[in-house]
């Protein structure tokens, strides 16, 4: 009876349940028209100050207009370089199965600003992370079997964005413990990383600058769980024969609470330990061989403990690209972390920004822009002290 | 034809009551299965290192700073009354802010508890138990004048920190109500100091600025209302349900009986 009803009901009802069907299917597909982000016509960066550069991170963004507004901005301030990470994980889910879409919107709005970009390398895909340990690994392990696999992605990275990326770094700050994967740090292994990627990343793109990856500044003692000293780790990698793998020398290096003069001291960790790092390159490699300082600045979060006040974070950075102008010939490009993060951290990293989350610029940012562009800068961004 | 709509009607009728029936006695079934106290799963399981490894970051006072020997602070007292509750030894792995969640997939902690704000993009790859603070924006205006939303601005002076998110957010508002009069200050203490001195009606600032502010000034009697929640919690591994239940029981547990309100005087 019910099986009777339910045939008559459908029979009857036919056309009406067809016509709900297409509706609900109509309906489903309406939502918002997600925002445009068109390439207008191509832009070149004013400025005259060459050696600023800024570090972005625009490959977590899902909006593509976040990314064009960023570079946007980028170009306004008088950057003509950004560097930017591009996780090989996001490109190649499956062994020589590539997607670039989510490089191609950031490379093709950067050429479009006329930008050219630092790439730095790294993040593992899970199939190449020879993951034996319940899953436990971290994106930053790279066993040595993964190697040429590593190698043939930044090759074809290298082929795929030739003339706008003539800059790679390989891998990220391998002298702390987390960013090698949580095993105990390796200068030798990361030579063999560079060696393996040498030559087949010049066959790919024969004016490309492959850049040894930039150390974290600690003072780490050998031995530490955690990480070695930068300098004793250049040393290690010079040592492992690291000098006939690379072009250029990323580096790392922040102020702290130090302003840029500060004199650099094996003890300290300062804006001018490049020098130190600087003075191993001249011991064992060619005197010309350039550097770029791909994360530098201040902070100027109210609580953490290694900031400063912001009218001092912007001095700092000014005087830091100036310090650099006079005196670091070997220096090619100082790039300021970061110019924004794609959501609010609500803790003290949010203080390294340039622009808020929501593009707001935030001062040091208006005294970059000046000095890079050759503007005057005496405006007064805030009020006085109540009471001074 | 009369009786027709009677012939549809009443088997649909019949259907929906023996449809609400089922889905009666499923949810008093889960009720009561939820009731039953069972035994929780032995220590071993929930910290299988035979001790609780706290992953934070101890260089953002006053939730964790670090000592030549010691470390103190809100999240460090925080994650000792957890860890007595739930009757694990205690160790705290300090690191920096950018190693925290890689330390916790790669198992190098069992939790972190450091000033972390809920990501939704990383929950993907771990927990958060319940909030334990929020760090959202308040206003902090004047006891003869309170100003408690963003709506009583209008007319009056905002003070806040130049480029900061509470830049943004007053500019936000500034779009939406009559306008009011924006100070921009260096620190956000300089605008609390504008309201404390007259030169502002209200200061927008994060909660914590605001309660040191006012811990450090006892005798200014300012009214401090949330105008927006950014909330810290506790971060577990994804695949560590077990580890979070009993985490998350503990922490409601600090708040049932005033344990993390003692906590939070301690420090704000």
């Amino acid at each position: 009876m019910p099986v009777a009803f339910i045939i008559r009901f459908l029979r009857r009802h036919f056309l009406w349940l067809v016509r709900a069907v297409i509706a609900a299917a109509i309906l489903l597909r309406l939502s918002p028209a997600p925002p445009r982000a068109p390439l207008g016509p191509p832009q070149t960066v004013q400025t005259v100050k060459p050696l600023v550069c800024v570090h972005t991170r625009l490959i977590d963004e899902v909006y593509e207009w976040k990314i064009q507004r960023s570079l946007q901005l980028v170009r306004e301030m008088g950057a003509d370089t950004i560097v930017e990470f591009f996780p090989w994980a996001y490109a190649e889910p499956a062994p020589n199965q590539y997607d670039w879409t989510s490089f191609d919107r950031i490379i093709n709005h950067a050429r479009n600003q006329g930008l050219h970009v630092i790439a730095r390398m790294g993040l593992v895909p899970a199939w190449a992370r020879d993951d034996k340990t319940g899953g436990s690994t971290t994106l930053n392990y790279l066993p040595d079997k993964s190697f040429d696999d590593f190698t043939a992605f930044v090759a074809a990275f290298a082929a795929r964005y030739a003339g706008v990326v003539d800059h790679i770094i390989i891998w990220n700050e391998p002298n702390l413990s987390f960013e090698w994967g949580y095993r105990e740090v390796d200068p030798a292994g990361y030579v063999r990383l560079l060696k393996a990627a040498y030559a087949p990343v010049h066959a790919a793109n024969p004016n490309v600058v492959i850049l040894a990856a930039p150390l974290a500044p600690t003072l780490e003692p050998p031995g530490s769980p955690n990480g070695l000293n930068d300098v004793l780790y250049l040393e290690a990698m010079y040592q492992a024969g690291a000098a006939a793998y690379f072009d250029a020398l990323a580096m790392h290096t922040y102020g702290f609470t130090d302003p840029p003069e500060a004199p650099p001291a094996p003890e300290a960790l300062n804006f001018r330990r490049a020098e130190l790092l600087r003075a191993v390159m001249e011991r064992y490699d060619a005197p010309d061989k350039p550097v770029y300082i791909t994360e530098s600045g201040w902070n100027d979060n109210p609580r953490w403990t290694k900031a400063v006040r912001p009218s001092l974070r912007v001095a700092y950075t000014i005087n830091a690209f100036e310090w650099a102008e006079a005196n670091w010939p070997w220096l090619d490009k100082l790039c300021v972390w970061a110019l924004r993060y794609p959501i609010s951290t609500r803790s003290y990293p949010d203080n390294f920004t340039l622009l808020t989350a929501d593009f707001q610029p935030k001062p040091i940012y208006t005294a970059i822009q000046a000095y890079a562009r050759g503007w005057e800068h005496n405006e007064d961004l805030w009020l006085p002290a109540p009471g001074d | 034809m009369a009786a027709r709509p009677w012939r549809l009607i009443l088997p649909m009728l019949l259907a929906a009551i023996t449809l609400w029936l089922w889905a009666l006695a499923g949810m008093l079934f889960v009720i009561r299965w939820n009731s039953v106290e069972r035994p929780g799963p032995p220590v071993r399981v929930l910290f299988p290192y035979g001790e609780m490894r706290v992953g934070v970051d101890a260089s953002y006072p006053p939730f964790a700073v670090a000592t030549a020997d010691d470390l103190f602070g809100l999240d460090i007292d925080l994650g000792r009354a957890i860890a007595e509750r739930i009757g694990m030894p205690l160790r705290f792995v300090n690191m920096g802010y950018d190693g925290l969640y890689d330390a916790l997939k790669a198992d190098q902690v069992d939790v972190v508890i450091s000033a972390l704000l809920i990501d939704s993009s990383r929950t993907n790859d771990v927990l958060y138990t319940l909030p334990y603070y929020n760090a959202g924006f308040v206003l902090v205006s004047r006891a003869d004048q309170p100003l408690t939303t963003m709506n009583d601005m209008s007319g009056h002076a905002l003070a806040y920190e130049f480029g900061s998110d509470a830049d943004t957010f007053a500019r936000a508002w500034l779009r939406r109500i009559p306008p009011f009069e924006t100070r921009p200050y260096e620190l956000p203490t300089y605008a609390l100091d504008a309201v404390r001195l007259g030169e502002a009606d209200a200061a927008l600032v994060d909660a914590t600025s605001a309660r040191l502010y006012l811990r450090d000034h006892p005798d200014w009697d300012a009214p401090m209302r949330y105008v927006s929640d950014s909330l810290y919690a506790i971060a577990v591994r994804i695949n560590r349900g077990q580890t979070w239940e009993a985490v998350n029981a503990a922490l409601q547990s600090l708040i049932n009986d005033g344990t993390l309100a003692e906590i939070m005087r301690r420090w704000l």
